[in-house]
């Protein structure tokens, strides 16, 4: 039984445990992994803006030294004619104003005529009289007047990219043309940096690198098929791809030079998202500490829980015993009672109709009967054992009794001195002393004297009767745990083994010879304390006496009787 | 002679019965009845001086019959018999002036003692009032 109630316990344990485990848990994952999937989107969001930022930055840059280059080409053929530009020494001067306005960027330069052939070239190959008339920038420009190739070797087997403006139509229209150094140019943005990974290059739409990238790769290399994507579209847009060392790349893209070139801007995903992993660790360690955290509480709350719950079942166990101990005593005095008012009409009977034999006994017609005194003796038992019925039926029916209460104001040493002076004569005859203790300052207390007078008749009648020879009864008064007054009545008798101990308050429970009690003294004062909200105990030393105690409260609790 | 007469009122014919024979026996004058009602007819025509009265009976019980007797006869004096359980009803009995009351079952010579002294109490009421009557004729 108890084994089955400690695994009962423990499978409740787990229970509860698991319960306030998921309880606790699941909201602090939830929270948890909203918050962190919200960050995580912010630093995203973070993230691809700022490569775009970069991404249309150096965009617009390019585009604007392209442009200014172009246009500055452009302003010089207006204003020089052609037949001054064609002069070397003009040409040089040209050259070198470019070169001061734009840093050196240019490699060369020169004048073409309209069927393609070099007229006049400043730079450090031999150029000119070369014709044009089969490459396909000379075609480029003699259609769109201003003409910006890719990067490419050329003649001189080194990267550059050439920008050419036409003037004027048809035969009389001439060319300028210069190259840009590629890796002047290459500059601008090669020189992006973004942590330790990040970096710009430009592919054209053939795939092939028109700047070096940071990593890997020279210009005019041909980017690995399927590594980019070169579809053309609008706006800035984002690809995360794998990288060549396996790690995740996030890629921003745009097309510029009329979808000529593709502008890169890379990073790490790793890096970009640094921070983020920063926070995502902090993040799993908070939720380890914190599920940790759960984990103990929820051990420690339940266990204290399911002490708390086994204490109470002790309690109730206890409680149990008591009220089952209470309601058998009440269906015993329901059932004596019942047993007590019907055999009590037949046993007057049975003494009224031994009553009248023996008075016919009397008789003078019977005198002489041989048998008289057989008779005589016969009669005088059905009497006495009628009586002894007698007794034991109002004993029960007194056990029984609902009297009505009378609940007033009790002073229990007053009504103590009372009991004791009923039986004091008595205990007086027998040798025996009473001594008291009352506590003088005890409270009043609301209770009904009447019953507790046969309450402590009885027990004081009890310990009287467990005396033999003189002894002592002591009484002592006090104020008992919380509101109650306890009174104690010991005795110098040989005191209750202690395998009778569990049985002095049963209903015929009885150590006094057959005629002398009915066993009901201590079931009913069991009775009336218990209904007057008290409680009454027996400790009991053999060979040195027995002491009850009753508790009683001071005021009356359960709504009265 | 009869030392003095009662009425036993019993609703339990073999206890009155028998209790009736005993009572006769010790040379009293005793009528027995079954019921309250029964009870108040007779005491219109004889004037009893102690009655024995049950109170637990089908009809009126015991105590309703002491308050009518009461009112007939104020000089018969009741003894009522109760079981253990109606001690109350003895002391209500008491209240409306019943002599004593005895519980069921009875001894018969404390019963007898109770008549006794019932009858004797009757006998100084009514010397009482007879005195008192003599003195209201000599005066």
């Amino acid at each position: 039984m108890a084994k089955k109630g400690r695994h009962s316990y423990r499978g409740l344990r787990q229970y509860i445990t698991i319960i306030l485990f998921v309880a606790a848990a699941i909201p602090m994952a939830v929270t948890g992994g909203s918050i962190y999937y919200e960050y995580r989107a912010s630093i995203r969001e973070k993230v691809t803006t700022q490569l775009e930022g970069i991404v249309i930055f150096h965009k617009e840059s390019i585009e604007r030294f392209l442009e200014e280059i172009t246009a500055a080409m452009m302003v010089t053929t207006q204003l020089k004619p052609f037949d001054k530009t064609v002069q070397s020494d003009v040409l040089q001067e040209v050259f070198n104003s470019l070169q001061r306005q734009y840093k050196h960027a240019f490699g060369d330069i020169g004048v073409i005529d309209s069927k393609a052939t070099h007229l006049a070239y400043i730079g450090a190959y031999d150029l000119l009289g070369k014709n044009y008339s089969d490459a396909p920038w000379f075609k480029e420009v003699m259609e769109k007047r201003v003409f910006v190739s890719d990067v490419f070797l050329g003649f001189r087997r080194l990267p550059h990219l050439i920008v050419a403006v036409r003037q004027g139509d048809g035969k009389n229209s001439w060319i300028l043309r210069a190259t840009v150094d590629a890796a002047r140019f290459g500059s601008v943005v090669e020189n992006v940096r973004l942590g330790h990974t990040g970096q710009a290059f430009i592919v054209n739409k053939e795939g092939y690198y028109q700047t070096r990238p940071r990593t890997g790769g020279y210009v005019m290399e041909k980017s690995e098929p399927g590594d980019l994507e070169l579809k053309p579209f609008d706006g800035v847009n984002f690809w995360e791809v794998q990288g060549k060392k396996g790690q995740k790349v996030l890629r921003a893209k745009t097309w510029m030079k009329d979808n000529n070139w593709l502008l890169v801007v890379q990073q790490d995903v790793d890096e970009a998202f640094a921070e983020l992993y920063t926070t995502r660790n902090a993040a799993i360690l908070m939720f380890i500490l914190g599920g940790i955290l759960v984990a103990v509480v929820t051990f420690f709350t339940t266990r204290l829980l399911v002490r708390k719950i086994e204490r109470a079942d002790e309690e109730k166990s206890v409680l149990d015993e008591q009220l089952i101990q209470s309601q058998k005593l009440a269906s015993v005095g329901k059932l004596s009672a019942g047993i007590a008012h019907e055999i009590n009409n037949p046993l007057a009977i049975i003494g009224e109709e031994a009553g009248w034999m023996q008075d016919l006994l009397k008789r003078d017609s019977l005198k002489g009967l041989r048998e008289m005194d057989d008779f005589k003796d016969s009669l005088r038992e059905i009497a006495q054992q009628a009586g002894r019925c007698k007794e034991i039926t109002h004993k029960l029916l007194s056990f029984a009794r609902k009297m009505k209460s009378v609940i007033k104001d009790v002073n229990i040493n007053e009504l103590v001195e009372d009991v004791i002076g009923m039986v004091g004569r008595d205990a007086a005859l027998s040798n025996i002393k009473i001594v008291r203790e009352y506590n003088a300052h005890l409270p009043l207390m609301y209770s009904d004297p009447s019953q507790l007078r046969q309450v402590f008749l009885n027990v004081i009648n009890n310990a009287r009767d467990a005396i033999e020879g003189g002894g002592e009864i002591k009484i002592e008064t006090g104020i008992g745990e919380g509101d109650t007054i306890s009174i104690k009545i010991s005795d110098t008798g040989p005191g209750i083994p202690k395998a009778n101990m569990g049985k002095i308050f049963d209903p015929f429970y009885t150590t006094k010879p057959p005629g002398k009690g009915t066993g009901l003294g201590l079931s009913i004062c069991h009775g009336i304390i218990e209904k007057l909200g008290g409680d009454i105990s027996v400790a009991s030393d053999v060979g040195k006496g027995t002491t009850f105690t009753i508790n009683l409260p001071l005021e009356l609790k359960r709504g009265g009787i | 002679m009869n030392e003095f007469s009662v009425l036993v009122v019993d609703d339990e014919d073999d206890f009155r019965e028998t209790f009736v024979k005993r009572l006769k026996r010790r040379n009293l004058d005793v009528s027995g009845v079954e019921s309250g009602e029964k009870a108040l007819e007779l005491l219109d025509e004889n004037p009893f001086d102690v009655v024995i009265l049950d109170v637990k009976m089908p009809g009126m019980d015991g105590v309703d019959v002491l308050r009518e007797m009461k009112k007939k006869r104020p000089l018969t004096e009741v003894i009522m018999l109760t079981g253990h359980a109606s001690v109350e009803s003895g002391i209500e009995g008491m209240k409306l002036g019943a002599f004593d009351y005895i519980m069921k079952p009875a001894d018969i010579n404390e019963l007898m003692d109770k008549m006794r002294q019932a009858y004797e109490r009757k006998s100084i009421h009514e010397e009482k009032i007879r005195q008192a009557k003599m003195k209201e004729l000599t005066d």
